[in-house]
């Protein structure tokens, strides 16, 4: 199967800092896929290389068939970094909604003011989108108006009125109050089973065990163990691994 | 009509009773505040009275202005209002265009523009608005660039409340957050599209208040224009007939009371228009 996503030899540094090491890794249509880690695992850092949020040092990123090398400049670049967001929504861990446009503005800006859609067109697209995530009632509504989950769910629906190939989620739980968390969760399960191609990074390992086809542990800028949930839950290899779902367990155990 | 009176007949609760008494209390701060107000108001106007005042053995006598005088030249002096308010509104026009070019400029990274940006700011900052006004009317002839007294003044304070303002601006385009502008990044805007409509939109909210406090304070500094001698706005209308006719006690009193009211009014509306920011969607 052709991948969607492939990065290659990716390096990350932050002045002197290697963040990423030489990171390679390979992302199928259609796969759940969870990135774990301790924080400044380099995670995140990895997520946002996808979509050149963060440029890359070294190394190259492709999606759906368009090749981005890392630390390049020019015009040239900068159309093929714009292409590879085209192809990419992203979910912040602060949702960052544009407080100025209601919550359908905000989900028909990208089609509008990027692709030039009819606004007419984008406003049908945008308000499946919404109802898909459940939101639909508040389209009219602020974002200052809306609690940390709604506004989730509403940042998910901008990103798929898109129509990308792949959707990141960086952290998108860490935000929310604890009640709201199973809200947000519920929307990104849906995502997955309608065959979304889905990279997420989480604390939430209980996502990553229930609807990751695949968790990648990551520490110290490194794929430390790349496997299927259930056999990195029996199993684990590594023993910062092991570590990281001890904790995990013993805060599942742990009495309310 | 029975649930109605049964209501009001309940005993109030603790929390309503108090929640009342601090209203009371606020109300009673604002009409002594008022109160007082009109007191110095009266005061002021029985100043300008030219009463005679007998306490015992003492007299006073208050300042004495020819009403005459007064009422023949009102006419002439509240014309001024409208070039007053002309000037300041070109010139805010002018200093939001300069100030908003400013900010960008201070948030480049291309060398020479950033240093243009601060360059300007630093240059119209380190000299006398005066200066300023009095080197486009009079300075600038000598080089075969001649203005009027009007463009002169609107050159001078645009150029003078852009530098300040743009401050303003730059505070206004820092608060918003890194997010707003990758989240429009991650939906593909370009640099351009963000700044229009992601950025700009937002940083004008949180800039509106403060360039409003500078309007007002802009329609008195325009004041200094009638020192060219050309612009017949307020402060020119009224040393012209206070010197002619040797009556500016009263001819800078009403210049005086037009600014202030002028000021009171547009206070009015800046700070309706904070309310209503404020109550917005933030």
């Amino acid at each position: 199967m052709v991948p969607i996503v492939k990065i290659s030899n990716l390096d990350k540094y932050f002045g002197r800092l290697h963040v990423l090491k030489n990171v390679s890794l390979e992302v199928p249509e259609r796969e759940v896929l969870c990135l774990i880690g301790r924080s400044g695992s380099g995670k995140s850092t990895l997520l946002r290389c996808i979509n050149f949020l963060e440029e890359p040092s070294h190394g190259s990123i492709e999606v759906a068939g368009i090749i981005v090398e890392g630390g390049e400049k020019g015009a040239r670049h900068r159309q093929l970094v714009h292409d590879v967001r085209l192809k990419t929504g992203m979910v912040f861990q602060e949702f960052n909604l544009f407080p100025h446009m209601t919550v359908l503005e905000n989900v028909i800006e990208g089609p509008v003011t990027v692709k030039g859609m009819e606004r007419k067109h984008a406003v049908e697209i945008a308000e499946k989108n919404l109802d898909s995530v459940g939101m639909l009632f508040k389209k009219d509504e602020y974002p200052m108006r809306l609690s940390g989950g709604q506004k989730q769910r509403v940042a998910i629906a901008r990103a798929l009125t898109m129509e990308p190939k792949v959707m990141l989620f960086d952290e998108p739980t860490s935000a929310l109050d604890p009640e709201l968390i199973g809200e947000v969760m519920n929307v990104m399960k849906k995502i997955a089973y309608d065959g979304m191609t889905m990279i997420v990074v989480t604390h939430e390992m209980g996502f990553a065990k229930d609807v990751a086809d695949r968790v990648i542990v990551m520490a110290e800028g490194e794929l430390i163990e790349d496997s299927k949930p259930e056999e990195l839950f029996s199993n684990p290899k590594d023993p910062r691994t092991k570590a990281l779902i001890d904790r995990y367990r013993s805060n599942e155990n742990a009495p309310q | 009509m029975s649930l109605f009176s049964n209501k009001q007949d309940a005993p109030k609760t603790q929390a309503e009773l108090l929640y009342e008494a601090q209203l009371r209390k606020e109300r009673h701060f604002k009409a002594n505040v008022a109160l007082s107000w009109l007191m110095l108001v009266f005061i002021l106007v029985f100043l300008f009275s030219g009463q005679n005042l007998q306490i015992g053995s003492w007299t006073f006598k208050t300042i004495e202005v020819d009403t005459e005088f007064i009422l023949n030249e009102i006419d002439f002096i509240a014309l001024g209002l409208g070039e007053t308010l002309r000037i300041s509104v070109l010139s805010i026009m002018l200093a939001m265009a300069l100030a908003l070019l400013a900010a960008l400029g201070r948030l480049s990274t291309f060398p020479p523009i950033y240093a243009l940006s601060t360059f300007y700011v630093s240059l119209i900052r380190g000299t006398p608005l005066y200066l300023q006004i009095f080197f486009f009317f009079l300075a600038l002839p000598q080089l075969g660039i001649i203005l009027t007294g009007t463009v002169a003044g609107v050159l001078a304070l645009g150029l003078n409340y852009g530098a300040y303002m743009s401050e303003v601006f730059r505070a206004g385009l820092s608060s918003v957050g890194k997010g707003q502008r990758e989240a429009a990044m991650s939906l593909g805007m370009t640099p351009g599209q963000t700044m229009r409509r992601i950025v700009l939109p937002q940083a004008l909210r949180f800039a509106i208040p403060p360039m409003g406090n500078d309007f007002i304070s802009m329609t008195k500094d325009s004041a200094l224009v009638s020192a060219t001698g050309f612009v017949h706005e307020l402060m020119w209308r009224s040393v012209k007939v206070g010197r002619a006719q040797f009556h500016n006690l009263e001819a800078l009193i009403m210049a005086a009371l037009f600014y202030w009211a002028l000021t009171i009014v547009l206070s009015s509306i800046q700070s309706r228009l904070e309310t209503y920011l404020s109550k917005g969607d933030r």
